[in-house]
């Protein structure tokens, strides 16, 4: 018979090392119903039929966040066969506090204590097995890092599944408040029920969901006691049980640790933080610290050294070049075996696409382990705090600083990151100004650019303005956003700084991981999708065959092109350019080599480098229109893998299409400025 | 007093809240609960980072405005 066993416990307390311990690499990462909250599940790895759910990390079961409320439920109503809730020892005092909440809605359980080998070093002591005589509960000692203690904890998990021993009532409340809370529990269903207590409970803690589940006809009896409930609290009951809880968690404390006696001495993190988060120096060693982290995945000349492939370089350099091998290879023998030659086009024209991938999939991979590594090690919540007073004064928190800064690397992983961002209305926002940033497929467009029609200006200059346009229009975008499509307060900011911590290869290596096969598998559908169709349009029309100018790309160019004529750029091949743009952006210049007098690869490429001209674009481009196109390039949908991976990231099509729409409008509005204010300048 | 007058190194206790229920609950949920000592251990222009119930925490200015403690 198979059991299911749930892990809770705070933010920060290890929770995924231990999931990560017990399930090995047997694991599947989804997402929560309705919410963008993680779910894992997984199998133990010496047992297939004890099923792991890791919960999302949480403080309490009230509801706060989306990630408490899908723990909570999951707990309440779907009744995992036991829960193990891990509790880092070094914060045992905090950590109970999900704790007692839990054994409130008398699920069996086991406490797993965590981070003993900490707990020790400090010289301090907690006693398990008087932890566990109080609260009827087994509780075993752990660490997870090193997988002490996993045998025990997974046996005696199993064994309270099975058997399905609930623990005791907890003793928890004083008199006058139990009291209370029972007689708002007999109201809602006669006889001893856990559910009708939990209910009491949260019902006194003025839990509003829970409010909601009260049958009409009990509404008013309910709220007399409820009021009662907060007569007898000193006018607070919600702060009465916190409170009495927090007491009862200080007895145990008494009774089940052992301080060192040497009080508080400063630890290693307390140093680093000095440093780390200080007045002056945070900054400045952050910016040092992301130079870092991007010259190791972006970098042609790492470390300053010319011509030396950073890490992230020199891997997609190798995966490029095996893609291009074996994607000869198979054309030839599509070729041997005597297919037509629309067949073949069709081959190399979906191995370009899907080569595209793989050839950044080794740039996420690398930014995605350092960032990995620099979250597991705690830095992350560091630098979303000092990063909190910039990032204020656009609506956002200091948060949303590690997708939009990603995003001039590369919009997907930078999207995935957005992850991370606490409240929903920050997460929607950055998800729709980070691919403002311009990403490193834009690049070639603007050389391509500077190098024809900005030959005799600063071209570097040009580059620079149209990155800064880009921060420029994603700030303002914040605030617009923020003030006409939210209306909510900036949230605030309160995040706990966890102790730092060298993250154990493994645990970097499957975070990393995680992230990079859902990119793979989901931007490659999608980018796989759109490359059949592009390629169909652009060499076919309703009669077969044909070349590209006689194509139902062309068609739909000249048929979309007077949308942007008020942009300066009524040409169908520009607009074609915008197209083909979506599939990946550097994609536009070898459109516009193929369009614009049919160049030769070798050409596009220096083109792309922004060494050679493309002069034919002269007859169709002005500076301003130019400019205009690079700007409307820059801020509209990005490409489809990125599109792909907002829509896995807001996990509806509705909010997707909007982000898209909005962007839409942002770069028709900001091209136009362009095209006006620039046919005055130049 | 607000907690966001205290300065580094000294430790305060709290006697009350203010702002909405929602936050009062996420600050019990925390170890910010009246009676509770914490102490500043880190400020900078994003706001201070406090030791409650032996967890660092970072909050920001505003916020620290919301908590009021005394001696």
């Amino acid at each position: 018979m198979s059991v299911i066993i749930a892990l809770a416990g705070n933010p920060n307390c290890g929770k995924t090392t231990l999931f990560n311990e017990i399930t090995g690499s047997r694991q599947h990462v989804g997402n929560w119903p309705g919410v963008t909250v993680e779910k894992k599940e997984g199998v133990y790895k010496k047992d297939k039929e004890v099923l792991i759910m890791d919960l999302p990390g949480t403080y309490s079961l009230s509801p706060y966040s989306a990630e408490e409320i899908v723990a909570r439920d999951y707990i309440v109503k779907e009744k995992p066969d036991a829960v193990i809730n891990i509790v880092d020892g070094t914060s045992i005092e905090r950590n109970l506090y999900l704790t007692v909440q839990i054994m409130e809605t008398r699920i069996p359980m086991v406490v797993a204590m965590n981070m003993m080998d900490e707990v020790e070093s400090r010289g301090d002591a907690i006693d398990c097995n008087r932890l566990s005589q109080i609260l009827g509960v087994p509780v075993v000692p752990i660490v997870a890092r090193t997988g002490k203690g996993m045998k025990e904890l997974m046996e005696a998990a199993v064994s309270v599944a099975k058997s399905g021993k609930k623990p005791e009532k907890p003793d928890i409340f004083g008199r006058e408040l139990a009291d209370a809370i029972q007689a708002v529990a007999d109201v809602l269903g006669e006889g001893e029920s856990d559910e009708n207590n939990w209910k009491a409970i949260k019902l006194a803690e003025n839990d509003e969901i829970i409010g909601e589940t009260v049958p009409s006809d009990k509404k008013g009896a309910v709220k007399t006691l409820v009021d009662a409930a907060n007569k007898v609290s000193g006018g607070d009951a919600e702060a009465r049980i916190a409170d009495e809880r927090y007491q009862y968690i200080g007895k145990l404390v008494k009774e089940c640790v052992k301080k060192s006696g040497r009080g508080h001495v400063e630890t290693k993190s307390d140093k680093l933080d000095k440093i780390l988060t200080n007045r002056i120096l945070a900054l400045p060693i952050f910016a040092g610290i992301m130079y870092l982290l991007f010259a190791c995945t972006f970098s042609e000349n790492f470390l300053f050294v010319p011509e030396l492939p950073s890490p992230g370089v020199w891997l997609a350099g190798i995966v490029e070049e095996a893609w291009g091998f074996a994607a000869e290879s198979l054309i030839g023998a599509v070729e041997a075996a005597g297919a037509s030659e629309w067949a073949v086009g069709l081959v190399s024209s979906c191995l370009d696409g899907i080569g595209a991938v793989f050839g950044f999939l080794p740039l996420v991979l690398v930014l995605f382990l350092l960032m990995s590594f620099l979250e597991d090690s705690g830095y992350m919540a560091r630098v979303a705090f000092v990063m909190d007073r910039i990032f204020r004064h656009f609506g956002l928190s200091g948060r949303s600083f590690i997708p939009m800064l990603m995003g001039f690397g590369c919009s997907v992983p930078a999207l995935m990151a957005s992850r991370t961002l606490e409240s929903d209305k920050d997460r929607k926002i950055t998800m729709m100004i980070t691919p403002f940033m311009s990403c490193g497929a834009k690049l070639p467009i603007y050389a391509m650019f500077a190098a024809t029609l900005f030959a005799d200006s600063n071209q570097t200059m040009i580059v620079f303005s149209i990155y800064m346009l880009g921060i420029v229009v994603a700030v303002l975008s914040a605030l617009i956003l923020n003030k006409f499509a939210f209306k909510s307060e900036t949230s605030n900011f309160i995040m706990e700084l966890p102790q730092y911590r060298i993250p154990t290869l493994k645990s970097v290596a499957i975070h990393a991981w995680e992230k990079v096969k859902g990119f793979a598998v989901k931007a490659g559908t999608v980018i796989f999708a759109s490359t059949v169709l592009i390629w169909f349009l652009s060499n076919f029309n309703f009669s077969g065959m044909c070349h590209m100018e006689d194509s139902l790309l062309a068609a739909i160019g000249n048929g979309i092109k007077w949308i942007f004529a008020p942009l300066g750029f009524a040409d169908w091949r520009a607009s074609v350019g915008v197209v083909t743009g979506w599939i990946a952006k550097e994609n536009i210049v070898a459109t516009f080599g193929q369009l614009f007098g049919n160049v030769s690869e070798e050409t596009v490429e220096a083109v792309m480098a922004g060494e050679e001209a493309l002069p034919a674009i002269k007859e169709v481009f002005s500076k301003a229109s130019a400019y205009a196109y690079m700007a409307f390039n820059l801020l509209c949908m990005p490409c489809f893998a990125a599109v792909g991976a907002m829509k896995r990231e807001y996990g509806s099509w509705k909010w997707t299409l909007r982000a898209v729409g909005f962007q839409m409008v942002t770069a028709y509005v900001v091209a136009l400025l362009v095209n006006i204010v620039g046919s005055m300048v130049f | 007093m607000p907690l966001a007058m205290a300065i580094e190194g000294e430790t305060r206790t709290i006697t009350d809240f203010k702002g909405q229920e929602e936050l009062k609950r996420h600050l019990q949920d925390l170890g910010f609960i009246k009676g509770e000592r914490v102490r500043v251990v880190g400020e900078n222009a994003s706001g201070m980072i406090l030791m409650v119930k032996g967890v660092k925490v970072a909050l920001n200015r505003g916020l620290a405005h919301k908590i009021i403690v005394a001696d």
